[in-house]
């Protein structure tokens, strides 16, 4: 079983969550998968993974949660 | 090894840096005048000195922030890439500059040409930040309301520009604008959309993301981010029928449509306060106080307004129109630019250098681009600033002490700011000498 990483970026200050993410990207090995949730859309994010072999998949959850799950594509 | 990510969406660096440097500058200008002209400036907002003033606050301090701000923000939050946003910059930034520069020149010195020159001028730069801006702004695959704000922001100052540059031609052919429209409805009607059609509409799309997300306040109920811009559209384009009514006539319905627009303004307001006082950490830096002079000022003008409009005797005082400014310029619009303003740059540069220099280099932290002692004591300049003028709207004999608070105000923080752009020239000379060592080529 993959091991699972979660940033809870909902209480911090721009750019402390993508300053996280950076550093567990860095070190996501094939099959481990990121969870990070947030309190908005992380578009600057997306343009991140899409452009260095991530892939992602975003959901909004019923308390407005953005819940981002990102694997190596 | 950090991967070397890519940050396509940002526009380079000195596109925004542009305009937002050169903001303040143009507002130091202005508490130049008043100090110059002193209380003869407070006369009416009809004087040449309050009518320089004004331009320079609005057009020159409050458009440069915006435009910065605005071709930044699309790029990142539209999701996709204005066109060719550094030759843009390029060729907006000089010509708003310029064409402040012409039209506070043309009411200081009642010189009917520089109107003319002014007007072109903005029409040119106007006309193709606004294209880009459009075609940025329609073309996004991105949803959500900020990005509808941000679409009727622009057609806000599409509409202020057109009915300003008509002004402006007006005034520089010396042609009576009563032909067609009455002089003073026009210029009604480009105060409105140009206060509340583009500059509090821009505010309002702008802190539905980033008071929640800068000040960790819960967002703004749905409700009121779809009621809001569109009720405030819809005054606007009733404000605006009284383009069509007789000649020098005041419309009974106008006061109800301006009290309408206090109401959701108020509402506004009062909502940001709310939010702002049940942030989930009690974080109270620059932004956040700053932020809330700018709300408080905002419930003023609005309270004001209603107060006015129901005693005459103050409402028709020629000082009223002044001390509604003052409570709208440097009280909403500048405390909001300015705590904004020490929320994106630090944020930039972090950005920037993140960009540049990864894991190999890290930036500084964000608390180390501006020193928050010296946000804290020049916002609190800007507040005695905004103190004096409004005494000094009573009071004249303060306009020249108010001047000067308000011109030491835009130093400061231009001072801040050009620290900021300093923390990051140095950063990026830093990047750029350890990959010349490394690789032999400085990194893009």
């Amino acid at each position: 079983m993959p091991e699972q990483r979660l940033i809870d970026g909902r209480d911090l200050l721009p750019p402390e969550p993508l300053q996280l993410a950076l550093e567990e990207l860095a070190s996501l090995a094939p099959g481990e998968e990121l969870t990070m949730l947030l309190r908005c859309e992380p578009l600057p994010l997306y343009s991140i993974l899409e452009k260095n072999g991530f892939s992602y998949r975003s959901d909004r959850k019923p308390d407005g949660t953005s819940e981002v799950r990102i694997r190596k594509a | 090894m950090q991967p070397a990510l890519s940050f396509e969406q940002a526009p380079p660096i000195s596109v925004p840096y542009r305009f937002f440097l050169t903001a303040p500058v143009f507002g130091a200008v202005a508490g130049l005048v008043l100090a110059w002209f002193g209380p003869v400036a407070l006369q009416s907002r009809w004087s040449p000195g309050a009518l320089a003033m004004t331009h320079l606050i609005v057009v020159d301090f409050m458009l440069q922030a915006m435009c910065g701000s605005l071709l930044q923000f699309v790029a990142v939050v539209a999701g996709n890439n204005i066109w060719r946003p550094h030759l843009v910059a390029s060729l907006v930034h000089p010509m708003i500059t310029a064409g402040a520069v012409f039209l506070a020149t043309a009411f200081l010195l009642e010189q009917p040409i520089l109107f003319l020159v002014a007007a072109l001028v903005f029409a040119a730069a106007l006309g193709l930040f606004l294209t880009v801006m459009a075609i940025a702004l329609l073309r996004t695959p991105a949803r959500g309301m900020s990005i509808h704000i941000l679409r009727l922001a622009v057609f806000g100052l599409l509409v202020t520009v057109a009915l300003g540059a008509t002004l402006a031609v007006t005034l520089g052919l010396q042609a009576d604008a009563a032909t067609t429209w009455s002089l003073l409805a026009m210029i009604n009607v480009h105060v409105a959309w140009g206060l509340a059609g583009w500059a509090l509409m821009l505010v309002i799309g702008v802190s539905i993301l980033v008071v929640p997300m800068f000040q960790l306040t819960p967002a703004y109920p749905d409700w009121m981010t779809r009621a809001l811009p569109a009720g405030l559209f819809l005054i606007l384009c009733l404000w605006s029928l009284q383009l069509f009514a007789p000649k020098d006539t005041v419309q009974a319905w106008q006061s109800g449509v301006a009290l309408a627009g206090m109401l959701l303004a108020g509402a506004y307001a009062i909502t940001t306060l709310w939010l702002q006082s049940r942030r989930r950490r009690r974080l109270t830096d620059a932004t956040f106080i700053l932020w809330r002079v700018a709300m408080l000022s905002l419930l003023a003008f609005a309270m004001s307004w209603v107060i006015f409009d129901l005693v005459p005797q103050l409402g028709d005082h020629s000082r009223a129109p002044l001390w509604l400014g003052v409570l709208a310029l440097p009280g909403v619009f500048l405390s909001v630019i300015t705590g904004m303003l020490y929320k994106i740059m630090p944020f930039l540069n972090w950005l920037h250098l993140q960009q540049q220099g990864g894991s190999a280099i890290p930036p500084p932290n964000m608390k180390q681009m501006i020193p928050e002692a010296s946000m804290r004591r020049q916002m609190w300049l800007h507040i005695t600033a905004l103190g004096l003028l409004l005494a000094a709207v009573l009071w004249p004999a303060l306009a020249s002490t108010a001047g000067l608070a308000f011109f030491a105000s835009c130093i400061w923080l231009e001072w801040n700011l050009i620290g900021a752009a300093r923390v990051y020239a140095r950063f990026r000379d830093k990047i750029r000498a350890a990959a010349v060592a490394q690789h032999g080529t400085p990194p893009i």
